[in-house]
């Protein structure tokens, strides 16, 4: 007889989590996520996300209220291997003498047998796992050879040779190429239509719209959690980072006539760079000398 | 050329070369892990820190080993304690602990006198070894080998990424125990050899020349063991033509191919990083 188990959640209720300084890090924290659900953690750094990540995976347990996955208790899930995680970059020693294929196999680990001896099914997965983050051509290469984003992929391959159900990932995007992100976020989509849960904690507020279908924002508790449509607006976004979000209003200038109405945002996802149609630097107080750098322009003769 | 095989003649240089054999391969083995955790001033002070445990071992009529193995391990786990219950750094604490222990040792032998020579237990005295010595680092050495083949995988994710072992339901306190106790171990083993001074030179640099050698951990462990190996062995060997220290003669030998792979490594050494540039600035 197969167990049927129950469908894949997890559930935070009420979880308080103190660490042995006696500084409180999260208090009361509770928020719920069914399968098949792109979860975006939002806060500023010292909110509790990684706390609340250690919470999930079972590093730490909450002083009140109890994490469940699945029904189940956290350590229960990871006996089952069920929940995998990808680091920060900054907390992998690069310099480890490992190469790509060596670091996607641990991902297998929980699956072999007391030596640890990889079968043609483990060295299978991991070659598809490489393949489905194109990294197949740099399994040879030692892992602090690769560019930021080749290194993500890395671990978000060995995510996937996991074979997890939920996964967690630490700031996908610091330092990652344009690819990569989108590789990364069309990999997660693909998981989440299997049903899998992903929680990406993450301060790229920009990316979060596009592809999360869940936010939950925290700052030392959970100020709000539900679909992103309702949780992601201004209000909220204000309450969980206070004064520490960067706002960029428009000047007048920047959308008037002569410029076609037309705005190009460039933004690095700190301090976005302003220009108008015809090229020039947007900047304050430009209202009413709009004319200067073309003035200047023809001046200097071109 | 019969000179050449002097050596072999005498029992006692015989045993020597075997067991300084043995026992270079041994902790040239786990140095890798040691070198890549990031612990060999833990080496260094562990084997300090074992010589009270040698002293009530001689009190109450145990083993050496056993009470220098116990001492290692209780002045380790002290050390923990004590790192998770201030604010003070890693290297603070080793400094305040393992010299405690080292005093209190040395308090203890000039307490109560024993057959024991504190020169031996500091300096090791390898010619001198006896055979129930040479059987405790036989055992030692045994049991060691036996579980980092079987285990060598486990340890590696340990010290690689330890959110990662626990995320898959490995035990880590166990792996972290595991390691510490085999750190341990191999200390009270080498000792012998080359007493408490040198034992981290065991334990760190073969670790230290393989890892300049290759980017394959599976790689590293066998150039470390081959380089521990063959370093324990002619270095006792060659100790006998130079009539010098046995431990000296092991410790300089490891040195000296140190420092040749330092500068002639293929990938990781000092020339080859200055032809890189060269190559570099000229492209």
């Amino acid at each position: 007889m197969r167990e049927i188990s129950p469908p894949l959640s997890i559930e935070v209720a009420d979880v308080t989590v103190a660490y042995a300084n006696g500084i409180v890090a999260l208090r009361d924290a509770s928020f719920k996520l069914g399968p098949g659900v792109i979860c975006a953690l939002v806060g500023v750094n010292g909110s509790g996300k990684s706390t609340l990540f250690k919470a999930i995976m079972g590093f730490i347990r909450p002083v009140k209220g109890s994490v469940r996955i699945a029904g189940k208790s956290v350590e229960q899930a990871r006996r089952g291997k069920r929940i995998a995680y990808v680091p920060q970059s900054e907390e992998v020693d690069w310099t480890f003498p490992v190469n790509v294929w060596d670091v996607v196999m641990m991902g297998r680990y929980g699956h072999m047998n007391f030596m640890r001896l990889p079968s043609a099914t483990d060295k299978r997965i991991v070659a598809e796992s490489l393949d489905r983050v194109g990294m197949s051509d740099f399994k040879e290469r030692q892992i602090g050879e690769l560019s930021g984003g080749q290194k993500k992929r890395v671990f978000l391959a060995r995510a996937l040779a996991q074979r997890g159900s939920i996964m967690l990932l630490d700031e996908p995007f610091t330092g990652v190429d344009v690819t990569t992100e989108e590789t990364i976020i069309s990999l997660l989509r693909a998981l989440r239509d299997d049903g899998h849960i992903i929680l990406v904690s993450t301060h790229n507020l920009g990316s979060v719209p596009e592809f999360c279908d869940h936010v939950v924002l925290v700052n030392r508790t959970v100020l709000a959690a539900g679909p992103t449509d309702d949780v992601f607006t201004e209000k909220n976004l204000t309450l969980a980072f206070g004064g520490v979000l960067r706002q960029f209003h428009f000047e007048q200038s920047t959308i008037q006539e002569h410029d076609g109405r037309t705005v190009k945002l460039l933004t690095d996802d700190e301090r976005p760079l302003v220009f108008g149609k015809d090229g020039h630097l947007e900047y304050k107080d430009r209202e009413g000398r709009e004319k200067l750098v073309k003035e200047r322009e023809k001046e200097a003769g071109k | 050329m019969t000179d050449l095989l002097t050596p072999f003649h005498y029992d006692y240089m015989l045993k020597a070369i075997l067991v300084s054999g043995l026992i270079g391969g041994v902790c040239a083995f786990l140095s890798c892990f040691i070198t890549l955790k990031g612990w060999s001033l833990m080496g260094d002070a562990l084997s300090h820190a074992v010589v009270p445990g040698v002293s009530l071992a001689w009190l109450v009529g145990l083993p050496f080993s056993v009470g220098a193995f116990v001492a290692g391990i209780l002045a380790a786990l002290s050390m923990g304690w004590v790192k998770r219950h201030t604010r003070l750094r890693e290297d603070a604490v080793i400094g305040v602990i393992f010299t405690s222990w080292f005093a209190l040792g040395l308090l203890l032998l000039s307490l109560y006198p024993s057959n024991l020579n504190l020169r031996t237990i500091i300096f090791g005295n390898i010619l001198a070894i006896s055979d129930p010595d040479i059987l405790q680092v036989l055992i030692i050495s045994g049991i060691s080998i036996l579980v980092l083949t079987l285990k060598w995988r486990d340890l590696l994710l340990y010290c690689f990424d330890e959110s990662h072992a626990r995320s898959l339901g490995m035990n880590t306190s166990f792996l972290h125990f595991l390691l510490l106790s085999l750190l341990a171990a191999t200390a009270v083993a080498a000792l012998q050899t080359v007493g408490a001074c040198l034992v981290v030179a065991m334990l760190v640099t073969p670790g230290a020349t393989a890892y300049l050698l290759t980017d394959r951990f599976g790689k590293m462990l066998i150039i470390a063991t081959i380089t521990g190996l063959l370093c324990g062995v002619l270095g006792a060997y060659g100790s006998y033509f130079l009539n010098g220290s046995t431990g000296g003669c092991i410790v300089v030998l490891q040195t000296l191919v140190f420092l040749v792979v330092l500068f002639l490594a293929p990938k990781h050494g000092l020339l080859a990083a200055r032809r890189q540039r060269r190559i570099a600035a000229m492209s």
